[in-house]
């Protein structure tokens, strides 16, 4: 006998608002359906009653763990329509506040997968390695959450001694080297929890479209900073980690080893960071009319904008945002698929998402 | 994998493809959008989104269609005089979800499809969110 078990909107297992209707037959999940929508706040629509300065403040909102790359996105889309170019130093500072919000993702899903995992003391572990990365977006930016850094035409705030940055990425690094890797791949309570769980095959994330740190961990390597490089990345050297196995540990692997590649960009950007102006000055801004399309690789996966902006217009026509979430989230009908109901959680919580980015 | 120069050739457009804007255009003509969809399975492009824009005046809408074909992001408008147009959730599962809040957000029908409950909570009624009139 079959029977249905509804996990969400509101449940201990959830961060945010969504609803998993779970087809159970026993202890295994035999389908499920998913519901979002219950925080869905119109920002699309909103966005076109704004202008150019408060459309990006707009936007910084639309996620709170990763509001930089959203205004990193919605800028480069915009300076597209308005023929401006940042100088080097600030695609530079790009970089590097992109990567250092790379790193408090990856860390922080690393605590909230170890807590699923009832590995409590890896949870602290993991807070406090993100704290670290906090603390340095909060010196550069004054900010813990938005940062406001983007603006159309460059960054907003300089990095003033990138070296002392260095810093915290080498404890950051030595600390996942020492602690948070080899336990997360070698302890007992990480394997039994993680390996062989919710798998998606590399033929159904390919069908579903994922992105990110998801489709990596089914074998397929894409990422745009490699594929469609934008800020310097052009000038970093890393590589795509990229896991055949497409479970729960291999999702965990590739943020772990993302983790390690972002140190590696980051202390290629602090050190190589050009000297020079920030952003292109306080001049009026004219766009031209038309529609201009960017892409991000987001910690989760890729962030698309499209912006559209009309003839002597103040606000833009439209801006549409693709977030990665929005893509990954219905893969997680076929991740547990034939798995524990005690292991949906954390099935659903690997492919690290965020619902703030998909009600948008 | 198909270079994009070839990509008009390979799906029988006579149109240029056009870098604007950050994506490389193409005007599909008289091809269909499940044609389309078709030749982006062939192509194994990967699907990213469909973006829809309600034109002035009454005169329909603007849905652009979004694959990448290795790092390269190719756009394939479509105007729709009425409301509807056909669906290509059978051929391409990644657009589940986006056709869903295309119809929620501006009341367009995606035929051949069937729609599961609202992805958007707030209300009952399609084209609430994002249409400027609900007809």
């Amino acid at each position: 006998m079959s029977y249905k078990i509804p996990m969400g909107p509101y449940h201990p297992a959830l961060e945010e608002p969504y609803k998993l209707d779970l087809i159970c037959e026993g202890e295994t999940v035999r389908d499920a359906k998913l519901h979002i929508g219950f925080n869905f706040r119109g920002i699309e629509h909103l966005a076109e009653t704004r202008n150019y300065i408060q459309v990006i403040a707009l936007m910084e909102r639309v996620c709170g763990i990763c509001s930089n790359i959203h205004t990193l996105t919605l800028c480069q889309s915009m300076e597209q329509l308005t023929g401006l170019t940042p100088p080097p130093r600030a695609l530079y500072i790009r970089v590097v506040v992109a990567e250092l919000e790379r790193l408090h993702s990856h860390v922080l899903w690393a605590g909230i997968a170890a807590k699923l995992m009832g590995f409590k003391t890896m949870f602290m572990t993991c807070f406090e390695l993100r704290e670290k990365v906090m603390d340095v977006l909060q010196a550069i930016s004054g900010n813990r959450v938005n940062y406001s850094m983007n603006r159309i035409g460059g960054v907003n705030r300089d990095i003033d001694d990138p070296l002392a940055v260095l810093a915290m990425v080498q404890a950051l690094e030595r600390e996942m080297v020492r602690t948070v890797i080899p336990i997360f791949t070698t302890s007992s309570t990480a394997r039994s929890r993680c390996a062989g769980i919710g798998i998606l095959t590399r033929e159904k994330a390919l069908s579903c479209g994922v992105v990110g740190p998801t489709a990596r961990a089914s074998g397929l390597p894409q990422d745009l900073r490699r594929d469609a490089p934008y800020a310097a990345y052009s000038e970093m050297e890393f590589n795509v980690p990229v896991q055949p196995d497409g479970d729960v540990r291999a999702r965990l692997l590739v943020r772990a080893l993302e983790i390690m590649e972002s140190c590696k960009i980051l202390r290629q950007a602090l050190t190589k960071m050009p000297p020079g102006e920030i952003n292109t000055g306080d001049a009026k801004i004219v766009f031209a009319a038309g529609t201009a399309t960017s892409r991000v690789e987001a910690p989760r996966g890729e962030v698309m904008y499209s912006v559209s902006w009309k003839q002597d217009a103040k606000n833009p026509s439209r801006v549409h945002v693709r977030t990665p979430t929005f893509a990954n989230m219905p893969s997680v009908r076929w991740m547990v698929l034939g798995a524990r109901l005690a292991d949906t959680p954390l099935i659903q919580a690997s492919i690290d998402p965020c619902y703030s980015c998909t009600d948008r | 994998m198909t270079s994009l120069e070839s990509i008009p050739e390979t799906l029988g457009i006579t149109a240029p493809l056009v870098l604007k804007g950050g994506v490389h255009w193409l005007e599909p003509g008289v091809m269909t959008v499940r044609e389309l969809a078709a030749s982006m399975n062939a192509l194994q492009a990967r699907f990213i989104t469909i973006t829809a824009y309600q034109l002035p005046h009454d005169e329909g809408f603007r849905l652009e269609y979004h694959w990448d074909l290795g790092g390269q992001l190719l756009g394939f408008p479509f105007v729709l005089a009425g409301n509807s147009i056909d669906s290509i959730y059978d051929l391409c599962e990644a657009v589940d979800w986006i056709e869903r809040e295309i119809h929620e957000g501006f009341a367009i029908d995606f035929l051949g499809r069937t729609y599961e409950p609202l992805l958007l909570r707030q209300g009952d009624t399609p084209g609430v969110n994002l249409r400027e009139e609900v007809k």
